[in-house]
Protein backbone atom coordinates (compact mmCIF):
# COMPACT_ATOMS: atom_id res chain seq x y z
CA UNK A 1 0.00 0.00 0.00
CA UNK A 2 2.66 2.76 0.68
CA UNK A 3 4.76 1.32 -1.96
CA UNK A 4 1.62 2.39 -4.37
CA UNK A 5 1.59 5.85 -2.32
CA UNK A 6 4.65 6.64 -2.97
CA UNK A 7 4.57 7.03 -6.93
CA UNK A 8 0.83 9.08 -6.12
CA UNK A 9 0.88 12.88 -6.49
CA UNK A 10 -2.24 15.28 -6.60
CA UNK A 11 -2.08 18.79 -7.52
CA UNK A 12 -5.01 20.30 -6.20
CA UNK A 13 -6.40 23.55 -8.14
CA UNK A 14 -7.96 26.43 -5.72
CA UNK A 15 -10.53 28.71 -7.64
CA UNK A 16 -12.92 30.64 -5.30
CA UNK A 17 -12.45 32.11 -2.04
CA UNK A 18 -15.24 30.83 0.09
CA UNK A 19 -14.25 29.81 3.33
CA UNK A 20 -16.17 26.52 2.44
CA UNK A 21 -14.52 26.79 -1.17
CA UNK A 22 -11.25 27.21 0.59
CA UNK A 23 -11.29 24.49 3.00
CA UNK A 24 -11.90 21.28 0.84
CA UNK A 25 -8.54 22.45 -1.62
CA UNK A 26 -6.43 22.24 1.97
CA UNK A 27 -7.97 19.50 3.96
CA UNK A 28 -7.83 17.23 0.50
CA UNK A 29 -3.83 18.64 0.53
CA UNK A 30 -3.64 17.81 3.86
CA UNK A 31 -4.83 14.41 3.77
CA UNK A 32 -3.07 13.62 1.06
CA UNK A 33 -0.05 15.07 2.93
CA UNK A 34 -1.20 12.30 5.74
CA UNK A 35 -1.36 9.81 3.75
CA UNK A 36 1.89 9.95 2.03
CA UNK A 37 0.87 11.23 -1.28
CA UNK A 38 2.88 14.51 -2.70
CA UNK A 39 0.47 17.23 -2.94
CA UNK A 40 0.99 21.11 -3.88
CA UNK A 41 -2.35 23.29 -4.23
CA UNK A 42 -1.83 26.45 -7.03
CA UNK A 43 -4.35 29.10 -6.09
CA UNK A 44 -5.65 31.21 -8.86
CA UNK A 45 -8.46 33.75 -8.87
CA UNK A 46 -10.69 34.23 -6.21
CA UNK A 47 -8.43 31.72 -4.61
CA UNK A 48 -5.61 33.80 -3.99
CA UNK A 49 -7.57 35.59 -0.99
CA UNK A 50 -6.63 32.44 0.61
CA UNK A 51 -2.80 33.21 0.56
CA UNK A 52 -3.10 37.11 0.88
CA UNK A 53 -2.00 38.36 4.36
CA UNK A 54 -5.17 40.97 4.21
CA UNK A 55 -7.52 38.90 2.82
CA UNK A 56 -6.96 35.56 4.77
CA UNK A 57 -8.68 36.09 7.87
CA UNK A 58 -11.67 37.47 6.31
CA UNK A 59 -12.86 34.60 3.97
CA UNK A 60 -16.68 34.92 3.83
CA UNK A 61 -19.25 31.96 3.06
CA UNK A 62 -21.16 32.46 -0.12
CA UNK A 63 -25.07 32.05 0.26
CA UNK A 64 -26.30 34.01 -2.67
CA UNK A 65 -26.77 31.08 -5.03
CA UNK A 66 -26.39 28.39 -2.65
CA UNK A 67 -29.62 26.05 -2.50
CA UNK A 68 -27.58 24.19 0.09
CA UNK A 69 -27.26 27.17 3.00
CA UNK A 70 -30.66 26.86 3.41
CA UNK A 71 -31.74 30.53 2.98
CA UNK A 72 -33.46 32.02 0.26
CA UNK A 73 -30.97 33.29 -1.90
CA UNK A 74 -32.93 36.96 -1.70
CA UNK A 75 -31.91 37.01 1.57
CA UNK A 76 -28.53 35.94 1.21
CA UNK A 77 -27.50 38.83 -0.48
CA UNK A 78 -28.60 41.09 2.34
CA UNK A 79 -25.33 42.83 3.43
CA UNK A 80 -23.93 41.49 6.44
CA UNK A 81 -25.60 38.03 5.84
CA UNK A 82 -22.40 36.59 4.49
CA UNK A 83 -19.76 37.80 7.76
CA UNK A 84 -22.76 36.48 9.67
CA UNK A 85 -22.85 33.32 8.15
CA UNK A 86 -18.88 33.07 7.97
CA UNK A 87 -18.48 34.01 11.71
CA UNK A 88 -21.56 30.70 12.29
CA UNK A 89 -19.53 28.32 10.27
CA UNK A 90 -16.25 29.26 12.36
CA UNK A 91 -17.71 29.01 15.19
CA UNK A 92 -18.45 25.22 14.43
CA UNK A 93 -14.88 24.81 13.18
CA UNK A 94 -13.90 25.78 16.14
CA UNK A 95 -15.68 23.13 18.22
CA UNK A 96 -14.12 20.40 15.74
CA UNK A 97 -10.66 21.81 16.62
CA UNK A 98 -10.58 22.70 13.15
CA UNK A 99 -7.27 24.95 12.42
CA UNK A 100 -8.06 28.22 10.99
CA UNK A 101 -6.96 28.76 7.13
CA UNK A 102 -4.00 30.20 8.18
CA UNK A 103 -3.31 27.35 10.86
CA UNK A 104 -3.77 24.89 7.89
CA UNK A 105 -1.59 27.04 5.29
CA UNK A 106 1.22 26.42 7.54
CA UNK A 107 0.48 23.08 8.82
CA UNK A 108 0.42 22.35 4.76
CA UNK A 109 3.94 24.10 4.08
CA UNK A 110 5.36 22.15 7.49
CA UNK A 111 3.89 19.01 6.07
CA UNK A 112 5.85 19.06 2.72
CA UNK A 113 3.09 20.58 0.69
CA UNK A 114 4.09 23.02 -2.07
CA UNK A 115 1.61 26.19 -1.71
CA UNK A 116 1.75 28.21 -5.60
CA UNK A 117 0.24 31.78 -7.05
CA UNK A 118 -0.81 32.17 -10.01
CA UNK A 119 0.98 34.87 -12.00
CA UNK A 120 -1.85 36.14 -14.48
CA UNK A 121 -4.59 36.29 -11.27
CA UNK A 122 -1.74 37.78 -9.11
CA UNK A 123 -1.32 40.47 -11.93
CA UNK A 124 -5.32 40.85 -12.39
CA UNK A 125 -5.73 41.75 -8.96
CA UNK A 126 -3.01 43.70 -8.59
CA UNK A 127 -1.12 41.93 -5.89
CA UNK A 128 2.54 41.23 -5.49
CA UNK A 129 4.72 38.63 -3.99
CA UNK A 130 4.88 40.78 -0.69
CA UNK A 131 1.20 40.75 -0.10
CA UNK A 132 0.93 37.14 0.07
CA UNK A 133 1.49 34.49 3.03
CA UNK A 134 5.09 33.35 3.32
CA UNK A 135 4.11 30.00 2.77
CA UNK A 136 3.49 30.29 -0.33
CA UNK A 137 6.79 28.72 -2.45
CA UNK A 138 6.34 30.35 -5.89
CA UNK A 139 3.98 32.27 -8.21
CA UNK A 140 3.71 30.25 -11.36
CA UNK A 141 2.25 30.37 -14.94
CA UNK A 142 -0.43 27.70 -16.07
CA UNK A 143 2.45 26.65 -18.06
CA UNK A 144 4.62 25.78 -15.03
CA UNK A 145 1.60 24.34 -13.47
CA UNK A 146 1.28 21.35 -15.66
CA UNK A 147 5.30 20.78 -15.29
CA UNK A 148 4.89 20.41 -11.50
CA UNK A 149 1.63 18.19 -11.99
CA UNK A 150 3.48 15.79 -14.18
CA UNK A 151 2.05 12.55 -13.13
CA UNK A 152 0.17 14.02 -10.39
CA UNK A 153 -3.85 13.45 -10.34
CA UNK A 154 -5.21 17.15 -10.92
CA UNK A 155 -8.25 17.96 -8.75
CA UNK A 156 -10.35 21.29 -9.37
CA UNK A 157 -12.13 23.18 -6.23
CA UNK B 1 -49.67 33.49 0.03
CA UNK B 2 -51.12 33.72 -3.55
CA UNK B 3 -50.06 35.37 -6.65
CA UNK B 4 -51.71 38.87 -6.03
CA UNK B 5 -50.74 38.98 -2.58
CA UNK B 6 -47.10 38.29 -3.66
CA UNK B 7 -47.62 41.09 -6.23
CA UNK B 8 -48.77 43.48 -3.20
CA UNK B 9 -46.04 42.81 -1.22
CA UNK B 10 -43.22 43.48 -3.79
CA UNK B 11 -44.80 46.64 -5.12
CA UNK B 12 -44.84 47.84 -1.62
CA UNK B 13 -41.30 46.70 -1.13
CA UNK B 14 -40.58 48.62 -4.83
CA UNK B 15 -42.49 51.96 -4.09
CA UNK B 16 -40.61 51.59 -0.32
CA UNK B 17 -37.08 51.18 -2.36
CA UNK B 18 -38.04 54.39 -4.45
CA UNK B 19 -38.48 56.15 -1.67
CA UNK B 20 -35.26 55.16 -0.39
CA UNK B 21 -33.21 56.01 -3.63
CA UNK B 22 -35.18 59.92 -3.63
CA UNK B 23 -33.96 60.40 -0.10
CA UNK B 24 -29.93 59.02 -1.23
CA UNK B 25 -30.15 61.76 -3.93
CA UNK B 26 -31.28 64.43 -1.57
CA UNK B 27 -28.28 63.22 0.45
CA UNK B 28 -25.65 63.08 -2.15
CA UNK B 29 -27.11 66.65 -3.18
CA UNK B 30 -26.68 67.62 0.67
CA UNK B 31 -23.15 66.15 0.49
CA UNK B 32 -21.89 67.94 -2.71
CA UNK B 33 -22.93 71.04 -0.80
CA UNK B 34 -20.98 70.85 1.97
CA UNK B 35 -17.84 69.06 0.10
CA UNK B 36 -17.78 73.02 -1.63
CA UNK B 37 -18.06 74.61 1.55
CA UNK B 38 -15.09 72.20 3.07
CA UNK B 39 -13.52 72.61 0.25
CA UNK B 40 -13.26 76.43 0.89
CA UNK B 41 -12.80 76.61 4.21
CA UNK B 42 -9.99 74.03 4.25
CA UNK B 43 -7.40 76.97 3.38
CA UNK B 44 -8.71 78.83 6.32
CA UNK B 45 -8.98 76.15 8.65
CA UNK B 46 -5.20 74.86 7.88
CA UNK B 47 -3.97 78.92 9.12
CA UNK B 48 -6.28 78.59 11.83
CA UNK B 49 -4.79 75.65 13.53
CA UNK B 50 -1.32 76.64 12.44
CA UNK B 51 -1.57 79.89 14.34
CA UNK B 52 -3.14 78.25 17.33
CA UNK B 53 -0.30 75.73 17.73
CA UNK B 54 2.43 78.23 17.63
CA UNK B 55 0.61 80.72 19.93
CA UNK B 56 0.10 78.06 22.62
CA UNK B 57 3.83 76.85 22.10
CA UNK B 58 4.76 80.42 22.48
CA UNK B 59 2.71 80.91 25.51
CA UNK B 60 4.04 77.11 27.30
CA UNK B 61 7.61 78.76 26.30
CA UNK B 62 6.96 82.40 27.88
CA UNK B 63 5.14 80.28 31.48
CA UNK B 64 2.61 80.79 33.69
CA UNK B 65 3.14 84.44 34.18
CA UNK B 66 2.94 85.82 30.99
CA UNK B 67 -0.27 83.65 30.69
CA UNK B 68 -1.47 85.07 33.66
CA UNK B 69 -0.61 88.81 32.32
CA UNK B 70 -3.12 87.62 29.15
CA UNK B 71 -5.60 85.68 31.57
CA UNK B 72 -5.70 89.10 33.33
CA UNK B 73 -6.30 91.12 30.51
CA UNK B 74 -9.00 88.90 29.29
CA UNK B 75 -10.76 88.87 32.74
CA UNK B 76 -10.60 92.80 32.52
CA UNK B 77 -13.01 92.46 29.50
CA UNK B 78 -15.15 89.65 31.39
CA UNK B 79 -15.66 91.58 34.33
CA UNK B 80 -16.75 95.00 32.13
CA UNK B 81 -19.63 92.53 29.96
CA UNK B 82 -20.45 90.05 32.43
CA UNK B 83 -22.22 89.85 35.45
CA UNK B 84 -20.36 88.47 38.64
CA UNK B 85 -21.90 84.65 38.60
CA UNK B 86 -21.22 84.47 34.85
CA UNK B 87 -17.65 84.68 35.74
CA UNK B 88 -17.54 82.56 38.54
CA UNK B 89 -18.95 79.59 36.23
CA UNK B 90 -16.55 80.41 33.44
CA UNK B 91 -13.68 80.50 35.81
CA UNK B 92 -14.75 76.96 36.92
CA UNK B 93 -14.95 75.78 33.11
CA UNK B 94 -11.42 77.63 32.45
CA UNK B 95 -9.38 74.66 32.80
CA UNK B 96 -11.65 72.62 31.27
CA UNK B 97 -11.58 74.41 27.77
CA UNK B 98 -7.53 74.43 28.24
CA UNK B 99 -7.80 71.41 28.54
CA UNK B 100 -9.59 70.47 25.60
CA UNK B 101 -7.93 72.92 23.20
CA UNK B 102 -4.31 71.38 24.71
CA UNK B 103 -5.97 67.54 23.81
CA UNK B 104 -7.11 68.87 20.61
CA UNK B 105 -3.44 70.57 19.68
CA UNK B 106 -1.41 67.72 20.27
CA UNK B 107 1.06 66.40 16.94
CA UNK B 108 -1.42 63.01 16.60
CA UNK B 109 -4.61 64.66 16.87
CA UNK B 110 -3.21 67.28 14.37
CA UNK B 111 -1.54 64.97 11.81
CA UNK B 112 -5.33 63.17 11.50
CA UNK B 113 -6.62 66.63 11.17
CA UNK B 114 -4.37 67.80 8.44
CA UNK B 115 -5.02 64.34 6.74
CA UNK B 116 -8.27 64.21 6.74
CA UNK B 117 -8.43 68.02 5.61
CA UNK B 118 -5.86 67.11 2.41
CA UNK B 119 -8.85 64.72 1.82
CA UNK B 120 -11.42 67.26 1.59
CA UNK B 121 -9.27 69.06 -0.38
CA UNK B 122 -8.97 66.89 -3.26
CA UNK B 123 -13.18 65.98 -2.58
CA UNK B 124 -13.50 67.27 -6.33
CA UNK B 125 -12.04 63.92 -7.71
CA UNK B 126 -13.75 62.18 -5.42
CA UNK B 127 -16.04 59.47 -7.33
CA UNK B 128 -19.60 59.58 -6.17
CA UNK B 129 -20.47 56.87 -3.94
CA UNK B 130 -23.58 54.18 -3.54
CA UNK B 131 -25.16 52.16 -1.00
CA UNK B 132 -22.96 49.17 -2.54
CA UNK B 133 -20.46 51.24 -2.96
CA UNK B 134 -20.56 52.36 0.62
CA UNK B 135 -20.88 48.90 1.97
CA UNK B 136 -18.09 47.79 -0.73
CA UNK B 137 -15.90 50.51 1.31
CA UNK B 138 -16.79 49.16 4.83
CA UNK B 139 -14.42 46.22 4.20
CA UNK B 140 -11.22 47.97 3.71
CA UNK B 141 -9.29 47.78 6.97
CA UNK B 142 -8.96 51.96 7.73
CA UNK B 143 -12.02 52.40 6.86
CA UNK B 144 -13.57 49.94 9.06
CA UNK B 145 -10.99 51.51 12.43
CA UNK B 146 -12.14 54.93 10.80
CA UNK B 147 -15.65 53.55 11.58
CA UNK B 148 -14.90 52.80 15.17
CA UNK B 149 -13.30 55.90 15.96
CA UNK B 150 -16.29 57.66 14.44
CA UNK B 151 -18.37 55.11 16.85
CA UNK B 152 -16.41 55.82 19.91
CA UNK B 153 -16.52 59.89 19.47
CA UNK B 154 -20.07 59.48 19.01
CA UNK B 155 -20.72 57.46 21.58
CA UNK B 156 -19.24 59.69 24.16
CA UNK B 157 -20.80 63.21 22.60
CA UNK B 158 -24.24 61.05 23.16
CA UNK B 159 -22.97 60.37 26.74
CA UNK B 160 -21.94 63.82 27.54
CA UNK B 161 -25.30 64.75 25.90
CA UNK B 162 -27.30 62.58 27.84
CA UNK B 163 -25.74 63.87 31.05
CA UNK B 164 -25.73 67.37 30.67
CA UNK B 165 -29.32 66.79 29.81
CA UNK B 166 -30.13 64.62 33.22
CA UNK B 167 -28.45 67.22 35.15
CA UNK B 168 -31.19 69.91 33.82
CA UNK B 169 -33.90 67.96 34.35
CA UNK B 170 -35.99 64.55 33.85
CA UNK B 171 -37.72 65.42 30.05
CA UNK B 172 -41.18 63.69 29.36
CA UNK B 173 -39.40 61.04 27.54
CA UNK B 174 -37.05 59.60 30.37
CA UNK B 175 -40.24 59.68 32.42
CA UNK B 176 -41.59 57.61 29.83
CA UNK B 177 -38.90 55.43 29.03
CA UNK B 178 -38.44 54.80 33.06
CA UNK B 179 -42.12 53.54 33.32
CA UNK B 180 -41.70 51.08 30.28
CA UNK B 181 -38.22 49.88 31.53
CA UNK B 182 -40.56 49.03 34.77
CA UNK B 183 -42.48 46.75 32.54
CA UNK B 184 -40.12 45.39 30.27
CA UNK B 185 -37.23 45.05 32.46
CA UNK B 186 -33.44 46.39 31.72
CA UNK B 187 -32.82 46.98 28.28
CA UNK B 188 -29.67 45.15 26.59
CA UNK B 189 -26.62 46.89 25.93
CA UNK B 190 -25.10 47.08 22.58
CA UNK B 191 -21.35 47.13 21.65
CA UNK B 192 -21.71 49.03 18.59
CA UNK B 193 -18.19 50.21 16.77
CA UNK B 194 -16.27 48.02 18.71
CA UNK B 195 -13.05 47.04 17.34
CA UNK B 196 -13.20 43.45 16.37
CA UNK B 197 -10.66 41.00 17.61
CA UNK B 198 -8.59 39.22 15.54
CA UNK B 199 -7.86 36.06 15.81
CA UNK B 200 -4.16 35.07 16.82
CA UNK B 201 -2.62 34.31 13.60
CA UNK B 202 -1.31 30.57 15.34
CA UNK B 203 -2.34 29.10 18.71
CA UNK B 204 0.91 28.81 20.58
CA UNK B 205 2.42 25.31 20.87
CA UNK B 206 2.42 23.34 24.23
CA UNK B 207 5.55 23.63 25.68
CA UNK B 208 5.30 20.15 27.08
CA UNK B 209 2.98 17.39 27.19
CA UNK B 210 -0.15 19.44 28.22
CA UNK B 211 -3.68 18.56 29.66
CA UNK B 212 -5.25 17.35 26.06
CA UNK B 213 -9.38 17.68 26.14
CA UNK B 214 -10.93 15.22 24.62
CA UNK B 215 -10.51 14.84 21.16
CA UNK B 216 -12.32 16.78 18.43
CA UNK B 217 -15.72 14.40 17.24
CA UNK B 218 -14.52 14.42 13.70
CA UNK B 219 -11.85 12.06 15.10
CA UNK B 220 -13.95 9.84 16.30
CA UNK B 221 -13.19 6.20 14.39
CA UNK B 222 -16.06 4.23 12.76
CA UNK B 223 -16.83 1.30 15.38
CA UNK B 224 -16.49 -0.94 12.52
CA UNK B 225 -15.49 -4.85 13.73
CA UNK B 226 -12.08 -5.34 12.41
CA UNK B 227 -11.12 -8.32 10.77
CA UNK B 228 -7.58 -10.55 10.77
CA UNK B 229 -5.89 -10.16 7.54
CA UNK B 230 -2.73 -11.50 9.08
CA UNK B 231 -0.86 -13.15 11.39
CA UNK B 232 2.54 -12.90 12.08
CA UNK B 233 4.44 -14.45 15.55
CA UNK B 234 1.48 -14.85 17.00
CA UNK B 235 0.39 -11.07 16.55
CA UNK B 236 -2.72 -10.30 14.50
CA UNK B 237 -2.32 -7.80 12.01
CA UNK B 238 -5.83 -5.87 10.49
CA UNK B 239 -5.92 -5.56 6.38
CA UNK B 240 -4.49 -2.01 7.21
CA UNK B 241 -1.47 -2.75 8.94
CA UNK B 242 -2.37 -1.74 12.55
CA UNK B 243 -2.87 -4.38 15.28
CA UNK B 244 -6.32 -5.90 15.74
CA UNK B 245 -6.07 -5.77 19.16
CA UNK B 246 -4.48 -2.46 20.87
CA UNK B 247 -4.13 -4.89 24.19
CA UNK B 248 -1.39 -7.31 22.86
CA UNK B 249 1.19 -4.26 21.95
CA UNK B 250 4.70 -4.27 23.37
CA UNK B 251 7.75 -2.76 22.95
CA UNK B 252 9.33 -5.93 21.16
CA UNK B 253 6.18 -5.81 18.54
CA UNK B 254 6.62 -1.77 18.20
CA UNK B 255 9.99 -2.25 16.83
CA UNK B 256 9.29 -4.63 14.40
CA UNK B 257 6.25 -2.79 13.10
CA UNK B 258 8.87 0.10 13.06
CA UNK B 259 11.65 -1.72 11.01
CA UNK B 260 9.08 -3.09 8.06
CA UNK B 261 7.78 0.61 8.39
CA UNK B 262 11.12 1.60 7.38
CA UNK B 263 12.11 3.46 10.94
CA UNK B 264 14.43 3.30 13.06
CA UNK B 265 12.99 4.07 16.76
CA UNK B 266 15.39 6.73 18.25
CA UNK B 267 14.87 8.17 21.60
CA UNK B 268 12.97 11.50 19.71
CA UNK B 269 10.49 8.90 17.53
CA UNK B 270 9.92 6.38 20.82
CA UNK B 271 8.56 10.05 22.40
CA UNK B 272 5.73 10.45 20.00
CA UNK B 273 4.99 6.70 20.05
CA UNK B 274 4.64 6.84 23.71
CA UNK B 275 2.21 9.91 23.57
CA UNK B 276 0.58 8.15 20.89
CA UNK B 277 0.08 4.73 22.78
CA UNK B 278 -0.67 7.17 26.12
CA UNK B 279 -3.31 9.00 24.24
CA UNK B 280 -5.22 6.39 23.07
CA UNK B 281 -5.55 4.53 26.19
CA UNK B 282 -6.84 7.47 27.63
CA UNK B 283 -9.33 8.27 25.50
CA UNK B 284 -9.34 5.41 23.22
CA UNK B 285 -8.42 6.95 20.37
CA UNK B 286 -5.69 7.36 17.91
CA UNK B 287 -4.34 10.51 17.58
CA UNK B 288 -4.16 12.16 14.38
CA UNK B 289 -1.20 14.65 13.75
CA UNK B 290 -2.65 17.95 14.78
CA UNK B 291 -3.22 15.98 18.02
CA UNK B 292 0.29 14.37 18.22
CA UNK B 293 1.69 18.29 17.51
CA UNK B 294 -0.57 19.42 20.77
CA UNK B 295 0.82 16.65 23.15
CA UNK B 296 4.02 17.06 22.44
CA UNK B 297 6.26 19.91 21.82
CA UNK B 298 7.35 18.65 18.33
CA UNK B 299 6.18 21.05 15.30
CA UNK B 300 3.93 19.55 12.55
CA UNK B 301 7.36 19.78 10.54
CA UNK B 302 9.34 17.80 13.07
CA UNK B 303 6.47 15.05 12.56
CA UNK B 304 7.04 14.83 9.07
CA UNK B 305 10.94 14.36 9.49
CA UNK B 306 10.50 11.93 12.15
CA UNK B 307 7.79 9.98 10.19
CA UNK B 308 8.30 10.96 6.30
CA UNK B 309 5.13 8.92 5.18
CA UNK B 310 1.70 8.99 6.22
CA UNK B 311 3.25 10.23 10.01
CA UNK B 312 0.02 9.77 11.98
CA UNK B 313 -0.83 6.42 10.46
CA UNK B 314 2.96 4.94 11.06
CA UNK B 315 2.71 5.92 14.55
CA UNK B 316 -0.11 4.31 14.97
CA UNK B 317 0.99 1.27 13.31
CA UNK B 318 4.11 1.52 15.66
CA UNK B 319 1.84 2.13 18.64
CA UNK B 320 -0.26 -0.42 18.13
CA UNK B 321 -3.60 1.45 17.53
CA UNK B 322 -5.99 1.81 15.49
CA UNK B 323 -6.18 3.68 12.04
CA UNK B 324 -6.51 7.34 13.01
CA UNK B 325 -9.80 8.99 12.15
CA UNK B 326 -11.00 12.53 10.83
CA UNK B 327 -9.42 14.63 8.19
CA UNK B 328 -6.70 16.81 9.73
Amino acid sequence: METANNKRKVAIICSHGGLDEVYPALILGNAARQSGIDAFVFFTFWGLDAITTSKVDHLHVNLAGNAASGMPTILGGLPGMESFAASMMKKQMTELDLPTVKEMLQILEESGAELYACELAMKMFKRTREDLLPQVKDVITAGDFYDLAEGAQIIFT
Amino acid sequence: MDTTDTNKALAQVLARLDAIDARLDQIVDRQKKSDELFSEMTPILRDVMGTATTRLDELDKKGYFAFGREALGVADRVITGFAPEDVRQLGDAVVGILQTVRALTQPNVLEIASQASEVLERSEQAEPLGLIGMVRATRDDDVQKGMAVMMDVMRHVGRAARAVRDEHRPSAADEKKAKLAGVLGPRKKKALGVERQLPPTVAPRAAAPANLGPPAACAVPSSKPREVAAVIDGVAFGADGHLVDPKVWTEEIAVKVAAVQGVELDESRWAVVRFARADFVATNVSPNIRRITQGTSLATKDIYTLFPKAPARTVARIAGIPKPAGCI
